[in-house]
């Protein structure tokens, strides 16, 4: 097996002294976040040798990599040493008077991870259970005090950072040319998806990625082509305000990082008016893909720093809508460049797609994506039980996906009686082949930027049928969207199905429409392109 | 570089004879608008064929609806397209109000220049509004702030006012996206007063006094409770309703109160029959109870 520690980047800041024979014998997903959380010891403290002991565990535990546990050398009873290793930042002379301890858990194997993050105590165990039994009700509740969460927050001015004087002189830089990426965590899905199309660009620019994520990860996706050669660090939190400023110093003293581009990490965000005050020349922008109405997200943290930013790149206009018009940034610090693109071919836009079902055929109707709260599968459940109750074998249902409500997902389709009727699809299997086979998706989240299977579910000539949130309403024709509160959306997407279940013309037009909606959002900036014409200037 | 997009609104029913000249006056603008969006009313007489003529025009796009939803539903139908399809700025009209050939380009600049003095975002720019004689039109007086003057003493060309009427007024875009759109369900009267009172709550709006147009009504006389009568009765049927609803529901039942008095001394001066004050009386009381709440435009490219 090749040694998972060259394929990264982290042997440009740290050398290993002893390499044991374990090392070999890690998997790669583990020998990167070793490689993350000894880059991490290593940098902030130069000079000194760092002594590891590695553990892991069967457990469903989180990683714990960089936080205070680290320093800690006493772990809980279930979990395994896997070895030591000793391991000093390159360009420092070796310190021979001793060494620092650390404690370096790489948590459970990612199936275990797989689950929904609990707060403790009896109320959300209650609120779980509630949640776990009742959905649907649940979700009722859920979405009212989202309405009123939503105008609360609208009606509050958003505080922000001062703005900060540029200094002209920084501390002192590297000379490898660079990108500082901050992510949420290294799954790459969602927001995250695009992230890794941004970190491939910039290696394609000839700038090294440095990646940051926020939230312990202990995805497979570290293993991701997209991560070789980066240099990531996966944090896990609290760290030492000492170590923080030590770790973003040494990497810009290292390196030459052109900017700093955020996808969704606030760690990242809340060090930017330091950065921008050590590292003035430095651009810092962010990506930005969902407003989130409980609690502003990562849109209202973005607010807060715009003064100390460059640019804001938005994927949907109803965000440049949201920072320009309602929250006042300049235009021209706002950047729309969409992801049309990103999953399905753009080229595509001109094909026009067209119904496949035949009279007498059933209809199939398929929800995509990961079964989490935010796309609520359950209430496509409740919709396909209305369906089938009304219409019978007429409507064939597939759910494709995976996520921390898979069990769940499973236990209501029994309960529902729906097994022989809806056939679940893991990740395994190809989501072109499903789409291919839908008449019609039904997207059921509570909240989205634009959901990129809306445009791969046009580009394979199927309808879509969405909640009216985010900027869906771009690419959904209006007809076709459906109001978020749940019981509404039951009930007006069960009428529509059934409007649509014998009017083979309507489907037709009503494809015809949202393929010209698409069309004219496709032909809106691209993200890629911007990006790249980004980096490029950067790496100049 | 960043270019500045004007729609401008045009709502129209049954001013046939009018509506060529209204659209003619816009697209003889030294500052074209960059889209001019006609909605028509449904209505019944020769209007469409007079838009046909401008069918093909790359810059003029229709609205056809299917029934009269009065100048506020038309106005917030307008408003809503133009914001669909990336206006920067709104600038709406009725289907006789003729714009002098620099009326759209002094509104931007007096906005932009009354923006950059009072370093704030001022939510709306208005023009001067003339009847057909030359002299003011007493239907469209915006009401002035307590201080007016502030930028005409800063040597601007331009008053603050705290409400207008929807005869030659310009939007910013983003007051479409915090306030919303007019409330189609006014129908028609105090639709105009109830919005630029609305967005005020982010600043005084403008009258631009360089900017100006012509108003092509019958007689030049304001709204006055004393002139009603039978032919006219529908049209204050809306306006005591959708006031009331304002008075008392955007300000205070106070407010509300010192209406109910001003449209009794109205109606007494002008001798007005008991049956139609009784009407109006039930309309002030309909105004109590409704309450409609602002639709706002969809950002959709």
């Amino acid at each position: 097996m090749t040694d998972p520690h060259d394929q990264t980047g982290a042997h440009r800041v740290f050398e290993i002294l002893h390499e044991p024979d374990w090392f070999t014998g890690l998997t790669v997903r583990e020998a990167r976040l070793l490689d993350g959380a000894l880059a991490f010891h290593c940098l902030v403290r130069p000079g000194e040798r760092i002594r590891a002991t590695v553990l892991r565990t069967d457990g469903p535990h989180l990683p714990k990599l960089t936080d205070h546990a680290t320093a800690n050398i006493e772990w809980p009873d279930d979990r395994a040493v896997v070895g030591t290793i000793e391991a000093h930042a390159t360009g420092h002379p070796v310190s021979t008077t001793g060494v620092v301890d650390v404690v370096l858990d790489l948590g459970g194997p990612p199936q275990s991870l797989m689950r929904m993050e609990q707060p403790p105590g009896r109320l959300h165990a209650a609120r779980n259970a509630a949640r776990r039994r009742s959905p649907v009700a649940f979700d009722v509740l859920r979405q009212l005090r989202t309405d009123r969460l939503e105008n609360r927050r609208l009606s509050r001015p958003i505080p922000r950072v001062g703005r900060l004087h540029e200094t002209t002189f920084g501390s002192s830089r590297g000379s490898t040319k660079a990108v500082l990426f901050g992510l949420h965590w290294l799954e790459l899905g969602g927001a995250e998806k695009w992230a890794a199309a941004t970190i491939d660009m910039a290696r394609e620019a000839g700038l090294l990625p440095i990646v940051i994520s926020d939230r312990p990860s202990g995805h497979p996706d570290i293993e991701h082509a997209t991560f070789d050669d980066a240099l990531v660090i996966p944090l896990t939190h609290p760290m030492s305000g000492q170590q923080e400023s030590r770790l973003l110093s040494q990497l810009f003293e290292r390196f030459d990082i052109r900017g700093v581009h955020i996808h969704h990490c606030t760690w990242l965000y809340q060090r930017l008016p330091w950065i921008r005050a050590q590292y003035p020349g430095t651009d810092l922008i962010d990506s930005l893909h969902v407003l989130e109405w409980r609690t502003g997200g990562f849109v209202d943290i973005a607010l807060r720093l715009s003064n100390v930013m460059d640019a804001h790149h938005v994927i949907s206009p109803q965000l440049r809508d949201y920072l320009v018009d309602r929250q006042g940034l300049p235009r021209e610090k706002v950047q729309l460049a969409t992801l049309a693109g990103l999953t399905s071919d753009r080229t595509a836009a001109d094909a026009r797609p067209a119904p496949t079902r035949k009279v007498g055929d059933p209809l199939t109707v398929a929800f995509v994506g990961r079964f989490t709260q935010q796309k609520r599968p359950y209430l496509f459940l409740r919709l396909a039980a209305h369906l089938r109750k009304t219409h019978g074998d007429r409507v064939r249902f597939v759910m494709h996906g995976d996520g921390e409500l898979a069990s769940e997902v499973r236990s209501h389709r029994s309960r529902l009686g729906l097994d022989p009727v809806v056939e679940l699809r893991g990740p395994d299997q190809p989501v072109p082949r499903t789409l291919d086979e839908a008449d019609l998706l039904v997207i059921s989240s509570d909240n989205e930027g634009v959901t990129l299977t809306s445009f791969e579910a046009d580009a394979h000539g199927t309808l879509v049928l969405s909640s009216d949130v985010g900027s869906q309403a771009s690419v959904v024709v209006p007809d076709l969207l459906l109001p978020r509160a749940p019981l509404a959306f039951l009930q007006k997407g069960e009428a529509l199905v059934a409007a649509l279940l014998d009017d083979p013309e309507r489907t037709a037009e009503l494809l015809d429409r949202q393929h010209e909606r698409v069309s004219a959002f496709a032909a809106l900036p691209d993200a890629r392109d911007w990006t790249r014409a980004l980096y490029e200037r950067w790496a100049s | 570089m960043t270019t500045t997009k004007v729609a401008a609104v045009i709502v129209t029913y049954n001013r046939a004879d009018k509506l060529g000249k209204v659209i003619e006056q816009v697209l003889g603008q030294d500052r074209p608008a960059d889209q001019v969006i006609v909605v028509d009313n449904a209505s019944t007489d020769s209007t469409s064929a007079v838009l046909d003529a401008y069918q093909d025009r790359e810059t003029v796009h229709i609205e056809r609806l299917t029934e009269n939803t009065g100048g506020a539903g038309g106005f917030a139908h307008g408003m809503s397209v133009a914001y669909e399809r990336g206006a920067d700025f709104v600038w709406i009209m009725d289907d006789d109000c003729y714009a002098d050939t620099g009326a759209l380009r002094h509104l931007l600049d007096g906005l932009s220049a009354a923006e950059k003095s009072m370093g704030m975002r001022l939510p709306y720019a208005c023009s001067v509004v003339k009847w057909t004689d030359g002299d003011v039109c007493e239907m469209n007086n915006p009401e002035p702030t307590w201080d007016w003057g502030k930028l005409l003493a800063r040597g601007e060309q331009s008053v603050l006012v705290n409400s207008c009427s929807f005869v030659s007024v310009m939007f910013p875009r983003w007051a479409l996206t915090q306030f919303g759109l007019p409330l189609s369900e006014y129908f028609i009267w105090f639709d105009d007063q109830e919005y630029t009172r609305r967005i005020t709550a982010a600043g005084p709006g403008i009258q631009v006094l360089t900017s100006t147009v012509t108003h092509d009504l019958a007689v030049n006389r304001g709204v006055n409770f004393g002139d009603v009568n039978d032919s006219n009765m529908w049209k204050f049927e809306y306006g005591v309703r959708n006031e009331a609803s304002y008075r008392w529901h955007h300000e205070d039942p106070f407010a509300a109160l010192r209406f109910a008095q001003r449209l009794y001394s109205g109606l007494a001066g002008g001798r007005v029959p008991w049956r139609l004050r009784r009407r109006l009386a039930k309309k002030f009381l309909e105004g109590v109870r409704f309450d409609p709440k602002p639709a706002f435009p969809r950002t959709v490219l």
